[in-house]
Order: structure tokens, then sequence, then C-alpha cells
């Protein structure tokens, strides 16, 4: 028995089927996380080797290209890039998206015991470094303090970092801009000089001061007590009595020679939240954790953490990542919501019946349940791609329902009985339903085989229509014809309202067919002007492709802006501190959008990780921002972050800024897109040149902002040549000496001060007024093993040099990157700009730029996806040309898909939107979408010939009993997509172009197919007749 | 005896051997899927793409005073619902084992 039978004969168990699945299906909503995107995989390794006294150019050629060499032979590299420093080489390894990280990662451990032995011998082995997108932080607090500031760092430790750390799911909590705290000894240079005390003295006998011995036990009577010497410190005032050594047969104390400073670490970060000192607490999540969960434990537990604070220290949120999931997915639920609303309205509009409405609507969310299904067994989560599938899939999930009902409605009015014509009415479109929604499968299920980026984000859509495809259609064929025999009545009866309702529809629809009708038989009577008039439609919209512009995504509004400033170089903490105060007072009172403003500056402790993987030190400030919802504020984010470009221009005392959207430059999809400029070339001076020359180019360009290079300059610094003679005359060699100057001005580590169970480093160092100037250091006294003295002028030079930047390689060559963010033109306008002016650039041979960043993963991205869609075309026509059995019809409905082509382009152009990643996925759904008009149409066509009618006739009566369909069919997929293209919401500007490429599309190929096919169908088929007759007449002549 | 052949679309079949059984005939055979189309207007039943819907036969050998009786009850099905179609034709039998 046929699957539609026994549903419609055993209503209890079919019934119960679907009320299994959707109990299942509310479950796994139950359980299903949320999250901005579906999990992309890491694929970024760092491999870092340190190679101690190495100059960046030696590090270069000994260390770095030997393993390029090497690494460059794993499997599935994209690019190798490398950055060679004094000391150290940082090699990170792209791979291509979606590769299994771990199997990848043993590859190029396997590399690297290969080629170890090449490496000098002094070199350390290189380290193995995984990053992935864990590393973002997902929530950062700001710590407001006054005078408990000295002691923040403890507190917060204590208080608040060490708790967070405890929920599960959380990496790391780093504190940053709160000082530890810190003993100073700061010795006078020129008292030591006349005690004839070195620093290094000074730190033995401290560290030997502060001593707990245990001395052993022994017995008394018949008790053993164990003997102790309770030397350590209790208090920092006591180092002030300690005998540092003795001068003229008396003691020198610790208080003749230097002073002792109880305070916090000399160099840190320090961080300001709305012009208030204090810290930022970083927390990340563990891999594979889900943020909004982490977070929204975090958030619960601030209330309680903010308790246990001293009442000066405040708390509060600079940002959370979760936030802006909760809302861009909350506003994406609403708009799925919508698009439910537009749908059951069309359909009640078109049918007029509420129990047809009924049976129609209650496939739609049986369908988009079961789809949870399929989420939760993956471990996927409720995001933007599995939502928007969902919004998409609200029109085309009824399609089926509604040609069943249709047909079961005719069977009925014919006067068969409710049950019979469910069955049979069933039976005969069931081979059509299957056939549409293999189209549809066919256009969706290759979306799960694209790879690179877009894959990752793609194959949960292409399965997720895919399989709600199947479930509509499995409900169409045995839910929907058993609610028709249940539900469905012969004579229907209308009540007032339906009268006073539907009337006006009914009479405006009739008024439509009639006018179709007429409209066809005029443009079947004139086909070739129809087809003309369509062709200069079309190609007249080919003239805009040019017009639109491409970018990669569009620029999403989160409320979060980086700003990174850079001063130059050797620019004093405290210049920097009120350089950024001034701009945060004048950015607070320009844009009250901000919410909360923090910044730091400084140089980051090696212990935070967070601060340490990302450019810091005294001249460099990083301020984060976080303004108002976007619906609670005219200005976007792009125009704010441009205004705020201009202000920075103003600022000549940074050197370099960026304001970048979402937080990070050009790394996430949602913020703003950035065009890299690789020029390649071995040597310094002429890379320099050129990328100094496309610098100049990119500012004259419309559209750039923030145009950075990305080699460091040269550093300044002061470097003492010692003489080795000289050093080894006073029995020293390069490395004591060298040991002594850092002593004295990074400060010797004695020993530890413990105080409630934690411990502060104590340092010996020189005090800071006596280390401000060249002289200063030259003036350092350096003891020879003899005892001898000898200042650092009398056995070396100071002079001050440049150090060579940071050499940067990417795919073995040397690079330097000029990259610009693209700001307010799509990113394809600066593109042909910028190459036009880079071919009239002169440039010396063996230099060559090339285009990277944002617009690489565009081109790789695109050319996927237009291979794809050609994939598509292929697979659509086979099963077309399997239901028709014929070559030529399928060709036929294709051409609709010109037009749905030049409607996307026309709606982009008109809506002021990009060909994007997400209009391009629009453009691609289209595929499916309007072949089907085209299917329904022929299909019909097709029936009227076999069934003897004309070919005109056949063509013009079948339009006309095909336009509702067709119209209701389109206009549940286009008002489907309304609330999408018009969204307002948070993160709306990511699928806004994707429903209006849709909408776009499937308007204009709607309106142009059901003029434009009909015309061509003629044509083909009076071609058809004429070889027929043909052919019989030469039959009947050899006769 | 008469035999009667019911030619109908197929979303009759119950209603008739409904009948059937309430007028007490008993005995019938039935052909589920057959093809074919009215002499005037009957609309075609060839299971085909133009033609979807299908047909069904009955035959059932009824006594001679109830051939009347049977028929008629058939003709009140066709006028009831005429745009579905049914015909009816009864012969007499000759001989049966």
């Amino acid at each position: 028995m046929s699957l539609y039978a026994s549903a419609v004969r055993r209503p209890v168990m079919t019934t119960l089927c679907y009320v299994a699945v959707a109990i299942l299906g509310l479950f796994s909503l139950s359980k299903l996380p949320i999250d901005l995107y579906p999990d992309i995989e890491t694929n970024t390794i760092m491999v870092m080797t340190t190679y101690q006294g190495a100059s960046a150019a030696d590090i270069e050629q000994n260390v770095t290209r030997p393993l390029e060499n090497a690494l460059n032979a794993v499997n599935d590299l994209k690019h190798i890039t490398s950055k060679s420093r004094e000391n150290i080489s940082v090699i990170t390894l792209e791979f291509e998206f979606g590769k299994d990280i771990d199997v990848l990662t043993n590859d190029v451990r396997d590399k690297l015991d290969m080629v170890k032995s090449a490496l000098p011998d002094n070199s350390e082995t290189p380290i193995i470094f995984k990053f992935s997108t864990d590393m973002i932080p997902i929530v950062m607090l700001s710590v407001q303090a006054d005078e408990s500031m000295p002691g923040l760092y403890k507190i917060l430790d204590d208080a608040v970092a060490n708790p967070l750390a405890r929920i599960s799911g959380v990496g790391s909590v780093s504190i940053s801009g709160a000082p530890k705290r810190e003993i100073h000894v700061y010795v006078d240079p020129e008292r030591l000089e006349a005690y004839g005390l070195s620093v290094e003295g000074v730190s033995a006998v401290i560290a030997a001061e502060n001593r707990n011995i245990p001395g052993g036990s022994f017995d008394i009577g018949s008790d053993t007590y164990t003997l102790r010497v309770q030397g350590e410190f209790t208090d920092s005032d006591q180092m002030k009595n300690i005998v540092v050594g003795s001068y003229n047969g008396r003691n020198v104390y610790l208080s003749d020679i230097a002073r002792v400073d109880d305070s916090l670490e000399e160099r840190a970060q320090e961080t300001f939240n709305d012009g208030r000192q204090g810290a930022m607490i970083v927390i990340q999540k563990q891999s594979g954790a889900n943020s909004v969960e982490i977070s929204n434990k975090v958030l619960k537990m601030l209330p309680q953490l903010q308790k246990r604070l001293p009442s000066d220290v405040k708390l509060g949120i600079i940002v959370d990542t979760s936030d802006n999931i909760r809302n861009t997915i909350a506003s994406l639920v609403e708009t799925v919501g919508y698009a439910l609303l537009f749908v059951v309205i069309v359909v009640f509009a078109f049918l007029g019946r509420w129990r047809a409405t009924l049976i129609i609507v209650i496939t739609i969310p049986l369908s988009l349940i079961a789809s949870f299904i399929y989420l939760a067994m993956t471990g996927n989560t409720l995001n933007i791609v599995s939502l928007s599938a969902l919004s998409i899939s609200i029109g085309m999930v009824v399609d089926d329902a509604i040609v069943v009902l249709e047909n079961v409605t005719t069977h009925i009015e014919r006067g068969a009985d409710p049950k019979q014509a469910a069955v049979h009415g069933t039976n005969e479109v069931a081979i059509s339903v299957i056939a549409s929604t293999l189209t549809l499968i066919a256009v969706f299920f290759p979306l799960t085989l694209v790879t690179g980026m877009t894959g990752v984000l793609f194959r949960q859509l292409g399965w997720m229509v895919t399989i709600m495809m199947i479930i509509s259609t499995t409900c169409a064929l045995s839910l929907t014809p058993m609610l028709c025999s249940l539900l469905l009545r012969k004579d229907v009866k209308h009540g007032k309202i339906y009268k006073v309702l539907f009337t006006p529809v009914n009479s405006a629809l009739d008024w439509l067919d009639r006018a179709y009708g007429k409209l066809l038989t005029a443009v079947v009577g004139h086909k070739t002007t129809t087809i003309a008039v369509c062709m200069v439609i079309f190609v007249g919209s080919l003239w805009l492709v040019k017009q639109v512009g491409t970018e990669f995504f569009p620029t999403a509004d989160d409320a979060r802006l980086g700003v990174s400033l850079e001063m130059p170089i050797g620019t004093r903490v405290e210049i920097a501190k009120e350089a950024s105060l001034r701009l945060a007072e004048e950015w607070r009172e320009k844009y009250p959008e901000i919410l909360v403003l923090n910044y730091t500056t400084g140089t980051a402790s090696s212990d935070n990780t967070f601060a340490s993987l990302q450019d810091n030190g005294p001249h460099i400030i990083s301020m984060n921002i976080r303004l108002t919802d976007p619906g609670d504020r005219d200005r976007g984010i792009v125009e704010i972050a441009d205004m705020m470009r201009a202000d920075l221009k103003k600022h000549p005392e940074f050197k370099k800024a960026q304001v970048n959207v979402g937080g990070m430059r050009g790394g996430s999809m949602s913020g703003q897109q950035t065009i890299d400029y690789e020029v390649y070339g071995y040597d310094f001076d002429q890379t320099d040149e050129a990328a100094a020359k496309l610098v100049k180019v990119l500012e004259g360009i419309k559209g750039t902002a923030d145009v950075t290079v990305s080699r460091a300059d040269y550093q300044p610094e002061y470097q003492v040549d010692f003489d080795r003679r000289k050093l080894a005359l006073y029995g020293m060699n390069l490395q004591t000496a060298a040991t002594a100057l850092r002593n004295r001005i990074n400060g010797s580590l004695t020993s530890q001060f413990r105080e409630d169970g934690e411990e502060y480093d104590i340092k010996v160092m020189y005090a800071p007024e006596s280390r401000t100037s060249i002289e200063d250091i030259e003036n350092i006294l350096l003891y020879g093993t003899g005892g001898q003295a000898v200042r650092v002028r009398d056995v070396g030079t100071v002079v001050e040099r440049f150090t060579p930047p940071t050499i940067e390689r990417k795919d073995r060559e040397r690079i330097v990157t000029v990259s610009t963010v693209v700001s307010g033109v799509p990113m394809s306008d600066v593109v042909a700009q910028s190459l036009a002016e880079i071919d009239k650039m002169d440039l010396p041979v063996g230099i060559n730029i090339e285009l990277a960043g944002s617009y690489e993963d565009q081109q790789d991205s695109f050319s996927d996806l237009l291979t794809l869609a050609l994939l598509i075309v292929i697979l659509v026509y086979i099963v077309m040309a399997a239901q028709f059995e014929s070559y030529t019809y399928p060709a036929i409905i294709m051409t609709s898909l010109l037009f749905a082509f030049s409607g996307v382009f026309i709606m982009l152009y008109l809506a002021g939107h990009t060909l994007n990643v997400m209009s391009m996925i629009g453009a691609i759904m289209l595929i499916g979408i309007v072949v089907k008009n085209g299917i329904v149409l022929i299909d019909y066509i097709t029936l009227n010939r076999e069934r003897g009618m004309a070919v005109r006739r056949s063509v013009v009566d079948g339009g006309m009993s095909r336009l509702r369909p067709v119209l209701m069919t389109s206009l549940t997929t286009i008002l489907g997509m309304v609330p999408m293209a018009v969204g307002s919401g948070q993160g709306a500007e990511m699928w806004r172009p994707m429903g209006v490429a849709v909408i776009g599309g499937l308007t204009f190929s709607t309106i142009l197919t059901l003029l434009f096919v009909p015309a061509l169908y003629c044509i083909f088929a009076y071609n058809g007749i004429r070889r027929q007759r043909k052919k019989h007449a030469l039959s009947l002549n050899k006769k | 005896m008469h035999a009667i052949f019911i030619a109908f679309d197929q979303a009759h079949y119950e209603r008739i051997v409904t009948t059937l059984e309430r007028l007490s005939c008993r005995g019938f055979t039935s052909f589920d899927q057959v093809k074919g189309r009215g002499s005037k207007t009957g609309e075609p039943h060839y299971g085909s793409h133009a033609w979807p819907s299908m047909s069904s036969a009955i035959i059932t050998v009824v006594e001679d005073e109830k051939l009347d009786t049977v028929m008629k009850a058939l003709k009140a099905i066709d006028d009831a619902t005429p745009r579905l179609g049914l015909r009816a034709w009864a012969w007499s039998v000759t001989r049966s084992i």
C-alpha cells in the first residue's frame, strides 16, 4: 500500500508519528546552544623558535628559511608566513578550512623533527602553537578603583579572577592594567661607590638575609623539638636595617645607600575605564565551549563578585561578545516569525478557506522543528546560518502541500468522497511533487560539498534545507492527504465575514487572471517582439553588473570598536597616557553613543597571555569602545568609525592609528573588509620605497581608510659596544659586563617577599633618577674579578643605533604588506582603481605587488560559489530533463535564470547593496526556486497539448490556470524573505543583501517567466510541428 | 440472472460496494485499475500525465428481480456526482456453474 493510502487509512498513527517528530524536535531545540556562526575549525598553526642573540637577518637566514623549506611540504597548506625578529622566528602556517587540525599538527611535528639537525646548535626546539578563534576573548570586564588601586591586582586575582576561572568552560582569566606589587631597593650609585659596594653584592646580602632555614630536630627530656631560624622579612621596612657591608669598621646599613620602595611594578600596562584608572579582566573560553553559555554564567556571577570587593572597586562590562550573539539571534528569530506570518497570510488569501490554510501551514512548523533534530544530533548550534536556512525554507516547504491540497480539492469538487479524493488526488501528483523537491535538493545539496571558509559556513545551510525539503515532501504525501480526508468538506458554506473579506480578493484575482490571459494572448501573437524586449532588459541589466560593486562580507554593526594607536617609538608611557586621556575625553563628548571607553597602554607582563599575544609597548595604546545598541542610535558604526578616523588625522601625535569595526582588523567576518597589498622583494630599501609609494596611491583613492604598512620602523636604541681587550684587562668578559648593566637598569631579582601566602619580587636597581641619561649609563661602575672598579665609558662606548625591523616573509619570499580598510564604497572599486595605479607605478625589477586580505578570501569564495552555481545548474537540468523526458523543455525553463540574474543585480543596485558572499548565496538559491515556476508552467502547457489542445490555446489556457499557483509559491518565498531584506535588528546587515537578492531575482524572473517562457515555448513547439509535418510529407512523397 | 458491468471513477468504489451489499448482491468481481473513456462527454481515465485519473470496474451477477433496483441505485450515484463518471451495462447470463 502506498504511503498516502496508509496515512489516510490510519490517521491516528500518522498524527502520532508527526507528534513524535515535533516533540523530539522541540526537545532538541531546548538543548541547542546559540552561537553566531557554525563551528569554524582552527586553520592556523604557529611555529616559534628562539635563537638567543641572533639578529633579525640571522634568524631569517639560519632558522626561518630552513624551517619554511621543510614545512612547505605539509599537505593542504594555503600560505606560509613568517616574522623573523631579534632572537625569535615565528612561522605561521595557514591551512585550508575544514581540514583536521590534529592531523596537520602531527604532520608539522614530523617535518620539524626532520629539519631539526639543520638548525643552529644554540637555537631552542621549535614550539608548535595552535591558534584558534577560541583565543578571542568572549568577555572583557572593566574595573574602576580609587583607594584600592595599589592592591588591585591581589584583590582582583583573589576575588574575581579565581572564582571566574572555576566556571566550567572558561579557559583563562587574565588581569591587565592592575600592576603587581613589587619591592624595589633603589640604590644611589654615588653612595654605593663611596662605600665600595656593588648592586650584586647588595642583592646577595638581601637574598641571604631573607631566609627561613630549618635547623633539624633535637631532644629535650622525653620530647623532640625542631629547630628553625625564621629570618624572612615580615615587613618591607625591616630591610632598611640590614647590614650590607662595613666601611672603616662601621656598619653600612641598607638605608644608608638605598631607599626601599614597597610599591608596584615599574613597567606595566595601565588601563583606564571612562577616564578613571582601573584594570581590565579578559576572559577566554576553552576550545569548543559555548560563548553564550559561559558569558551567561559569568554575568550571573558578577553581582555576587561585586559584593566581595571593596566599596571603591566597581566591575563593569566592556565587551560581551555573547550580547551581540544573543541580539543577532533574537532579531533573526523575529525575522523567521514574521516570515511565517506573511506566508500564512498569503496562503489564506489565495485559498480563502481556513481549513485548507491550516492543513498547509501545519507543514511549516513540522519541517522546521524536524531540522532541529539534525542540528542537535550533529552538535551544531542555532546560528545565523541555521536560522537563515529556516527563513529561506518557510516559503518553500508549503509548496508541495499546496500542490497536493489543490488536487485533492479538485477531486472533492468533482464529487469524490474526501477520503477517496485524498488518496487518488495525492497519487496523481506524487511524482511531480517528488520531482520538484528533487530540483530543490539539486540546488541545496551541493552546498554541502563546498570547500573553504564558505564551505564551513554553508554546509549547514545545505543540509538544513535539504532535510526540511525532504520532511516537507514526506509531510505533503502523508500528513496533508490525511488531514484533507478529515478536514475538507464537499460543500463549503461561507459565512458573512468570508464574503466581506474575500469578494474583493477573489474579484481582484479573477481580474488578474483575465488580464494575464489577454497579455499572454498578445505575447504569443508577438513572439519575436516579446523575446526581443526581454533580451534587451537582460542585456541592459548586464550593464549594472559593473555598477554593483563586490565585496566579501557585509560589515555588521556589532556596536564594538577597537582603536589601536601608536605614538613614535620610544615615547614614554606617561606621554602616551596623557595623549590618550585627551582623546578619550574628546570622543566621549563628541560621541554620545559611546557606552564604555576603555584603553590600555604600557608593556604587558609576560604572564598575561592575552596581552602578550597582542602588540604592546609604552608607545602603543589599545582602546575598546562599546557603543549603544544599533537600534538606539542614528549613526551607524561605519559612520562613527569614519568620523573617528577623521578626528585622528587632527592628532599628529599618533603616528599610526587604526579604527577597527568589530574590534579586530579584517580577521572576523563581520568587521570592515581589508585589502592587503603584498609587496614582494628581497631588498629592504626598494620594498620600503615601493610600499611608501603604494601608501600614497592608496590614500588618494576614495574609500580607503587606515592605510598601514606592516614593516615596523627602524627602532632607535642605545647599545654599549664593549672593548673585549679592555674588559679582559679587568678580568671581565662580555657576559659579566652585560649582566652588570642589566642588574643596574632593569634590576636584579634577589629574592621574594612573602605575605599572606603571596610572593612579591624584591628587585635591587639604580634609583630612577640615576638612570635618565647616557652619562648615567657611561658612569656605571663595573667590578672586575680582582675587585678593581672601572666605568663603562672606560671599557666601551655607548652609541645610538637603529635596529633593523622585523623581517616578514610569505610563501618563502620577503614581503611588506600595505593594508587598507575599505569604508563606504564597494571593495571592487578600490581594487580596480588601485590596480590601475599600481600598473602605472615604476617598480624596480624583482619587486611585485599582489593582493590578499579580504579580497583574496572573496576571490576564493566567489570562484567556489561560481563553480557551485555551474554544478547546480547542471544538476537541476538533469532532474528536469529526466522529469520531462526532453532536452528542450528544461532549456526553455532555464532561460528564466537569466531574468533572475537581472533581477538580482537590479535590486542590489537599487537597494545600494553589493555582490557579496551573502547575496551570492541568495542568487544560488534562486536557481531552484525560479526553475520551479517554469516547471509548473511548462508542465501544464504540455498537459494541455497532450489533451489535444492547439499550441496557442494550450499556452494561454495553461498560463491562465497556472497563474495562481505560480504567484502563490513566488509570493510565499518573496514575502518570507521581506523581513530579512528590511530587517533593522542587530546583525541585519549580514542577511539583508541575501533577502534583497532573492526578492529581486524572484520578482523579476516570475514576471518575465510568465511572458518569456510561453513565447519561447511557442517557437519551439511550432518548430517541432513543422519538422514533423515535413517528415510526414516526405514519407508520403516516398510512397 | 443478469450480469452488470459497472465502469466508474476510482473514487466511486466504496460507495458502489456498499450499495451492492445493501441490495443483498453478495457476489462481485472488481478490477481495481482500468483505463477508458466515455463515448460522449466522459473524461478519459488513462493514468497518464495528461489524464492522471484511473477507473475501476465491477462485474456482478444479480437475480432478475433485483436488476432494476441495482440499476436505479447506480443511476442515483451517477446523478449525484456527474463529473466523476459511472456507467453500467447489463446482459443476461445464459449459463453458469
